[in-house]
């Protein structure tokens, strides 16, 4: 029996006709061995211009039994086939030899106008003795044990070659076959498609069953309508579109698991029928849409028609894949770029923290050392970047090389999270952040900017991002206790992280316990990761109660009100600057200074100012002290002279005081003359 | 207060000895910079309180190195005040790097310069290994020597650099700031057999600087007395020497002797009750409260405790009277 695949799905219009045979057998019951009885439908289709149809569900009402005899000849091993002269008038074309248990073919005589014939179900392992049958148009050798196709060289008229379910290893051997129309080579142990490629009147090729891994050399089949892969190995698939007439290909059960591997179909015009079902790319979320917007011609997919419906959903979906894919291109590009800009940043901050390494010990060897040497450290410097450089540029496609590696700086934003590198960063503060990006911001982080530089910013921040409670400093240059007394302006902090990298303070045994005191106010709740306990804040206390005793009970009044007032100050000034005279600002002043004395006020009095400013009023403050020095000075000299006067005086005085009581007492000696002076004196007054 | 003694001197002499000019351009500079907040109350009382912190030794808080600097005075308040802030830090037992102590010393004083407190470390490691840690006893009383001494200190390393080389010693040596210093170390080396120099020999040097120089040295009685029972020693031996010298200690009027170093009965009361306070500042915070229960229920005796301390005793705010010195 033909296997039903072979049915061509009726209402196609006819095209390629090769053979307009009728080939239906029905079993009959072996009546003894050695003797077959044919029992052949005799169709009166004319020859051409009729499609092959095998139809199964004929029914033959004639049934005529002649014997054949098979001899076994004695000259020869293979038995020797003959039939009644009867049946050779009445089946004169076809020969069945199905089920007969031949493990060889058999030698047919006298039938060299033989067109079909029939080897199923039988025990064959080679296709021997059928060379004269040089007008065979349909072999059956469904399911033998044939293990190599051979022995078909003659045969030049045939259309129709079944050796399905057999033990064929490799297709070879089917040049002078031009005329084949239907190979069916299903369930066999092919691993690789070849020597076909001189088919070009082949519709049809099943290689079904099969060890086929993948699919190519399909070049020169021009008149393939029809491709059976199921039930192989198959990873990918090339060559399909140099198939001009393809309409159906089935692919079912292989491996195929990303449309990528099968690319050529989409290339393919004629293509209108697919079945991918028990292929990995199967299961995947996006199999429908991608195999329906690549494959616009297709009508039907998996057996099933393909709808409008799924065809509008399809390319929805393709544009949203699309859309996702540049998405996250342009992120890579963006991270890319990002990475690009911290090394940068790291870089130069490399270079700044050198050179001030340099000139700090530069001023120590100012009176011993050479000049040479610091040529030497900066060229040394230098020199090691340009190694540095060497991995960052190949690591650069081609994509990326057009980005700017200028850039100093990076502000990035990331939910929850502000991140600043770069001294530059800081401007960014300025920048009109919208209110509900500013109140998503949590986390402020700091990296590879001065921290006096960050100090200045502190009251953008606190007015800006209001709800950032964690900070974050990394390669920030904290270097003293007293840098941390800036944080105690802000609103309020719960959490501070200190990395080591770059922050020597944090080799200080007390850093953390200075933290928590001087931003007791705050209640912080972690440093650096580890929870802050009550026993760590009584600690706290305990080493730096007394400071705060000492910094805000035993300055003088006019000490503490200068001092706070500086703080203040800075702060209401920063506030003018940036908003501008507007009448709401006063409010505001007021509201922070009453937050103030929320702040446990006895240690307010530790502030830190960068060294920069506190040069800067030092320097003010030369001008007042020469100006109190010449002030004094000019007091002492008055004093002094006073003091001198006052010491002449004493010393004089008492010769000054004798002259005056020997003057007087002379005076009123002679009683009589000293009334006359007097009244004199007094007339003279008048 | 009016002795002869101080009678007899002329009037810039007196003034400068007892340094009252500088007090007083100080203080007119302060008046000055701070015109706005000191006229709110009057400048009868900003001189009243300017003296009085000078007398309590207040003056020099948060003020610049250079006036830390400026006067005896200056730098013994100094020295008492950072051992007042600071006891603490030596009573839990730190040990401390010389970065450390510095960074303290600058939460008083910001611009104190880091030679200053190198130069001390010196004494206490012996030169050695500048990164080690330092007990807060062994660092204070050697940076009491080194600062309150600086000047001093620096024409000896002169002397004692000469007399390594065999220089006639009784010439006049004018030291400039950097350069004893930093010729120490090659000459401890090149000390070879005889480590140091001869200790009489060295003292007459230094009697002889103590006569002619006006700034202040310790008490040459002293000195003798700290080099008598050594023939020979180093310059850093003689440092060390000078800062564990108990008499010195006195002298200068800084500090307690170093057994009572951690005592403070007065700062130690006042301690407490910052500590009890800041616990019922945390506890009162509700999301912060860890015991509940504990401290809930205590809370309110605690309280009434307090009030009732508070107004019991007035806190003085300087125990230690300090006397002024010759």
């Amino acid at each position: 029996m033909i296997p039903g695949k072979y049915r061509s799905v009726s209402g196609r219009a006819a095209n390629n006709v090769n053979c307009g045979l009728h080939l239906v057998i029905q079993t009959s019951p072996l009546p003894e061995k050695n003797k077959v009885e044919f029992k052949l439908n005799k169709d009166t289709s004319s020859f051409p211009g009729r499609l092959l149809q095998h139809d199964l569900e004929r029914n033959y009402s004639s049934r005529q039994g002649d014997h054949i005899n098979l001899v076994s000849s004695s000259l020869s091993s293979f038995p020797i086939l003959q039939r009644s002269s009867e049946e050779k008038i009445l089946y004169s074309d076809r020969l069945s030899l199905e089920r007969q248990k031949l493990t060889v073919c058999p030698i047919i005589n006298g039938e060299d106008h033989l067109r079909l014939l029939n080897f199923q179900h039988n025990f064959i392992t080679r296709i021997q003795n059928i060379s004269n049958l040089q007008k065979l148009i349909s072999l059956d050798l469904y399911d033998n044990q044939i293990e190599e196709i051979s022995g078909l060289s003659t045969l030049r008229c045939l259309r129709v070659l079944l050796l399905g379910k057999n033990r064929i290893k490799k297709i070879s051997n089917l040049e002078n076959l031009k005329s084949l129309d239907v190979l069916d080579l299903h369930g066999n142990q092919i691993t690789k498609i070849e020597n076909i490629n001189h088919l070009c009147e082949l519709r049809v090729l099943n290689l079904a069953r099969n060890f086929l891994s993948h699919v190519d050399n399909l070049n020169g089949l021009d008149s393939l309508t029809e491709l059976n892969l199921r039930h192989n190995q198959i990873t990918f698939v090339r060559d399909v579109d140099n198939l001009p007439c393809l309409q159906h290909l089935f692919l079912s059960f292989n491996n195929i698991s990303s449309f990528d591997s099968v690319s050529c179909l989409a290339d393919s015009s004629s293509l209108s029928d697919i079945t991918f079902d028990g292929n990995p790319i199967a299961q995947e979320s996006w199999y429908k849409h991608t195999v329906l917007q690549n494959m616009m011609q297709l009508r039907q997919l998996d057996m099933k028609r393909i709808t409008e419906e799924e065809r509008r959903m399809a390319s929805v979906l393709a544009k949203k894949e699309e859309e996702k894919k540049r998405e996250s291109h342009k992120q890579s590009l963006l991270k890319e770029k990002k990475r690009l800009t911290i090394n940068n940043v790291a870089r130069q901050w490399d270079l700044q923290q050198q050179r001030v390494a340099n000139i700090a010990t530069n001023e120590d060897r100012k009176d011993s050392d050479s000049p040479q040497d610091p040529c030497q450290i900066d060229g040394s410097t230098l020199s090691a970047f340009p190694e540095e450089t060497g991995p960052l540029d190949s690591g650069l496609n081609n994509a990326l090389q057009g980005l700017s590696v200028v850039d100093t700086y990076l502000v990035e934003v990331d939910g929850d999270t502000l991140s600043l590198y770069g001294s530059g960063a800081l401007e960014s503060l300025d920048r009109n952040w919208s209110v509900q990006t500013a109140g998503m911001i949590t986390t402020v982080s700091f990296t590879f900017i001065e921290f006096d530089e960050i100090v200045q910013v502190l009251p953008k921040l606190k007015i800006k991002f209001p709800n950032s409670l964690h900070l974050k400093f990394k390669e920030t240059n904290l270097v003293m206790l007293q840098q941390f007394n800036a944080l105690a302006q802000l609103r309020r902090i719960d959490q501070l992280t200190i990395d080591p990298q770059g922050n020597p303070v944090v080799n200080f045994t007390l850093w953390k316990y200075y933290v928590l005191f001087r931003l007791s106010h705050f209640s912080m709740q972690k440093i650096n990761g580890t929870e802050v306990t009550q026993n760590d804040m009584i600690m706290a206390e305990r080493l730096f109660g007394i400071l705060a005793h000492v910094a805000s009970s035993e300055l003088p009044q006019y000490r503490l009100i200068s001092i706070l007032g500086d703080a203040r100050k800075k702060q209401f000034r920063y506030l003018l600057e940036s908003k501008g005279k507007k009448p709401g600002i006063i409010n505001e002043e007021n509201n922070d200074s009453k937050r103030l004395v929320g702040e446990n006020t006895n240690r307010a009095t530790l502030n830190y100012t960068t060294r920069d400013f506190y040069n800067e009023k030092l320097e003010e403050i030369k001008e007042k002290k020469k100006f109190c020095k010449t002030y004094i000075e000019d007091l002492v000299k008055e004093a002094t002279e006073i003091n001198m006067k006052n010491e002449a005086l004493q010393k004089l005085w008492p010769q000054m005081f004798i002259e005056l009581v020997r003057d007087a007492v002379i005076e009123i000696r002679n009683k009589n003359s000293y009334m006359k002076l007097c009244l004199q004196q007094i007339t003279d007054q008048k | 207060m009016l002795s002869p003694e101080r009678l007899a001197l002329p009037d810039y002499e007196y003034l400068a000895q007892r340094h009252v000019l500088t007090y007083m351009e100080d203080a007119v500079c302060q008046l000055l910079e701070n015109r706005e907040d000191i006229s709110q109350y009057g400048i009868a009382r900003f001189f009243t309180e300017y003296f009085n912190s000078v007398c309590q030794g207040t003056h020099i808080l948060f003020r610049e190195f250079s006036f830390v600097q400026a006067t005896p005075h200056n730098r013994v308040s100094f020295l008492r005040a950072f051992w007042r802030c600071f006891r603490t830090v030596g009573k839990n037992g730190d040990l401390l790097t010389m970065k450390e102590y510095h960074c303290l010393l600058q939460l008083l004083c910001p611009d104190f310069p880091l030679e200053l407190t190198q130069k001390a470390a010196r004494i206490v490691l012996m030169d050695d290994a500048m990164d080690c840690l330092m007990s807060f006893s062994d660092f204070l009383f050697a940076f009491q020597i080194q600062f309150y001494y600086s000047e001093f200190l620096d024409s000896v390393a002169a002397i004692y650099e000469n007399l390594l080389s065999g220089k006639n010693p009784n010439t006049v040596i004018v030291p400039t700031s950097s350069s004893g210093q930093h010729r120490q170390r090659p000459a401890l080396g090149e000390a070879g057999m005889l480590e140091g120099v001869e200790a009489s020999l060295f003292y007459q040097c230094l009697e002889n600087l103590c006569d002619r120089h006006k700034y202040s040295c310790p008490p040459p009685a002293l000195v003798k007395e700290a080099l008598s029972n050594v023939q020979r020693l180093t310059f850093y031996g003689f440092l060390m020497a000078l800062s564990k010298h108990h008499g010195i200690n006195q002298a200068l009027g800084a500090l307690p002797d170093k057994g009572d170093l951690m005592h403070d009965p007065a700062m130690d009361e006042e301690l407490e009750r910052l500590v009890v306070r800041s616990k019922l500042h945390r506890t009162s915070r509700p999301h912060r409260a860890k015991e509940p229960g504990a401290f809930g229920f205590q809370r309110r005796e605690k309280q009434e405790a307090l009030e009732r301390v508070s107004s019991a005793s007035v806190p003085t705010p300087y125990h230690y009277r300090w006397e002024p010195r010759e």
